[in-house]
């Protein structure tokens, strides 16, 4: 299993940076100043992967990836892309791999076919290529009859899978995808994902960044950043069983407010915070007993929460990651 | 490096200018209207200037120089007032210019002596009173020159008392200046403000971060985004040029190679300050608001609109420091006065200085700020 390990002394970071791997990052960091952003990060990500990158805004991913694409230096490390040091030869890795940001970079004031013939012509696709290239990207994208619209006038979602498709009109090895989902309504997001999948089911690797939970559970293999170093990393099961021992339990209530003040100070509860319209609570392990939610119940009901509803819930990765936080915290 | 990238550039920046409104009126619009307002408002702004004269001599001589005032396009001779009037007469803006003959004018040439005239300008207006004064110092040159041809005796001798005498542009027409000065002026905007702009507007939309995750190297970036600016300038200041040497009449004395060489250190000074103004700004309109911080100082200090000469001693020497002010003075040498390299060395050191530091200190920090 490749991924990473908070704090393993086995860990990934005694091993040598692996050239078969899509990605191999040993120690990477860089510093702004005296601002550390990206902290001796290691990590592996095997070919044909979906390597999910999240964190909060700030926490150092996009710096990775500036780094990983050859567009920043680093302060200490190693970083292998597709087999080479991007780090000491960055131009070396640039048709190889397809880069997407969440502003979907696009020449808005170009047309669809001027976008894709740049992107074409940046990557020295030949005449036939491209033909065959935009052929599939309008169909991708569902751009046909709309190739001399400017992009400025597409709607987000359209723009969104004709950046992937500039961003993979080479047919890179390894795509980065920066926030890619940024903006864009849950149903084009959903079709977006089918996009990725599709990409990936032919051998293409790919490392996003997100901060959608949701999204993070369509990965293959995830890491957490926070203030720049990786807290955890692994399948996303794996992770939600092994991280989270502790039981979690959902709270419906009328005033959620209230309870959530309640709960915060309530003994047995290691921490509470609203989930949508409802609270989360992660209970202490000695404290949650046989049955977590009636005792929970019960206990609400006694402070005067006489219509809360309390269900035992799987942990989701958002517990997972605000748990994590939370402990990175208290440390 | 990579032509073909270079080429892709250059036609992508090309249609993204073509659609961009406010940078095609800012490239087309901007140099036609300062045709216009230089070449006629400001040029026409020192003829027919209402002219008081004060003959207390009453000879033929005065009245042959009251008559040669007359007879200039510059001057028109609306009172005739007696001395003690003029004040109220200026001060009510009725006359700008006042001549004053005094008494015995005649008597003292006859004798052989120098008879001063009075030139009393109203200053309120330092373009009328400078312009003005300085006709009328020449038409009084002439008058001179005149009657001592028609008396036969040496220019030595003395006479109607003139000591200002105007070079290379007798007529003084502002267009002359202006036009030299519109073209350095041109390349300033279109290349300084306009790139500048373009680059910015990349940075705000990402598609900057976009083009250095691909193969694009900094440099073709730069090449393609510099070229089509510097054409559309060299367009610009062609049209500018042709029209000013033959619509306005401009005179063109110099060398060409030294027109060429002086524009191409200014543009890359240009090119520049363009790059060091996008790489600290965020925003098109903070952008914008920079270039207006560097363009007012340059237009006002520069000479371009209103003569170093003029200014206070303390406020001249910053004129030094605004390479705008090198580069009218090459092209102002060049036009009018048909001023080599080495008349101009001093101008040109200093240009090609300006040019190695800040194009230089850009490509830098634009090479930095991009690989960072």
């Amino acid at each position: 299993m490749s991924g990473t390990r908070r704090q393993r002394p086995d860990g990934l970071a005694s091993t040598p940076p692996n050239p078969d791997a899509a990605l191999s990052v040993r120690g990477l960091t860089k510093r702004f100043g005296s601002f550390t952003a990206v902290d001796g990060i290691d990590f592996d990500v095997p070919r044909g992967q979906i390597f999910g990158f999240l964190g909060p805004n700030g926490s150092g991913k996009t710096t990775t990836i500036r780094m990983l694409t050859g567009t920043s230096g680093a302060d200490a490390g190693q970083a292998l892309v597709l087999g080479e040091d991007v780090l000491r030869h960055p131009e070396r890795i640039k048709m190889r791999f397809g880069y997407m940001s969440q502003k979907f970079s696009l020449f808005e004031d170009l047309t669809v076919d001027e976008n894709l013939r740049f992107y074409a012509g940046v990557y020295d696709l030949t005449a036939d290529e491209f033909a065959r290239q935009r052929e599939y990207v309008l169909d991708m994208a569902d751009l046909r009859g709309r190739e001399n619209e400017l992009t400025a006038n597409l709607s987000v979602g359209w723009r969104q899978r004709l950046a992937l498709g500039t961003a993979t009109i080479h047919e890179p090895e390894l795509l980065f995808l920066d926030e890619p989902t940024g903006g864009v309504d849950p149903v084009a997001r959903r079709q977006f994902w089918d996009l990725l999948y599709d990409l990936a089911s032919r051998g293409v690797t790919l490392f996003v960044t997100t901060h959608y939970m949701d999204e993070a559970s369509n990965c293959n293999q995830l890491a957490f950043i926070y203030r720049g170093r990786l807290i955890a990393g692994g399948a996303p099961h794996d992770i939600r069983r092994e991280l989270i021992t502790e039981q979690v339990v959902e709270v419906s209530v009328g005033d959620v407010n209230r309870a959530l003040q309640w709960l915060e100070r309530a003994p047995g509860v290691e921490e509470a915070y609203l989930s949508g319209a409802r609270v989360h609570a992660v209970l202490q392990a000695d404290a949650a007993g046989a049955d977590p939610a009636g005792t929970v119940t019960a206990a609400l009901r006694a402070a005067g929460f006489g219509d809360a509803a309390v269900v035992v819930v799987e942990p989701t990765l958002e517990d997972v990651f605000v748990n994590l936080v939370a402990r990175e915290q208290g440390r | 490096m990579s032509l073909h990238r270079i080429r892709l550039l250059m036609w992508k920046e090309f249609l993204q200018l073509r659609r961009d409104p406010l940078l095609i009126r800012l490239l087309f619009l901007m140099p036609i209207l300062q045709l216009i307002l230089f070449g006629y408002v400001v040029a026409a702004d020192v003829k027919n200037l209402p002219t008081a004269v004060v003959d207390l001599d009453r000879t033929s001589t005065s009245r042959a120089l009251d008559a040669s005032f007359g007879a200039s396009d510059y001057f028109v001779v609306t009172q005739r007032p007696a001395e003690t009037e003029l004040q109220r007469l200026m001060d009510t803006g009725q006359i700008s210019i006042a001549i004053v003959i005094p008494e015995g004018t005649q008597a003292a040439l006859d004798r052989g002596e120098t008879a001063p005239i009075g030139v009393i300008v109203d200053g309120s207006d330092s373009q009328v009173a400078s312009v003005g004064s300085g006709y009328a110092s020449q038409i009084i040159a002439r008058f001179n020159a005149d009657r001592m041809a028609a008396q036969g005796v040496s220019v030595a001798a003395p006479g109607i008392d003139a000591r200002v005498r105007v070079m290379f542009n007798p007529t003084l027409a502002s267009v002359n200046t202006m036009i030299p000065g519109l073209v350095a002026a041109i390349v300033m905007i279109s290349i300084m403000a306009v790139m500048g702009q373009a680059v910015v507007k990349e940075r705000e939309r990402g598609t900057l971060e976009q083009m250095f995750v691909t193969p694009i190297k900094p440099v073709e970036y730069l090449i393609g985004k510099v070229t089509p600016y510097a054409i559309a300038a060299v367009v610009q200041l062609l049209v500018v040029a042709l029209v000013g040497i033959f619509w306005f009449g401009v005179p063109f004395a110099g060398q060409i190679s030294v027109v060429v060489v002086g524009l191409v250190l200014f543009m890359l000074t240009s090119i520049g300050l363009g790059l060091l103004i996008s790489l600290v700004s965020h925003t098109r309109q903070q952008a914008q608001q920079l270039m207006m911080l560097l363009l007012l100082p340059s237009f006002v200090l520069s000479g371009f609109i209103f003569p170093i000469d003029s200014m206070p001693a303390a406020i001249q020497p910053l004129s030094w420091f605004i390479p705008l002010t090198w580069a009218i003075q090459i092209l102002r040498g060049a036009f009018i006065k048909g001023s080599g390299f080495e008349a101009l060395s001093t101008q040109f050191w200093v240009l090609a200085l300006f040019a190695v530091v800040i194009f230089g200190a850009a490509i830098v920090a634009t090479r930095r700020r991009l690989t960072e």
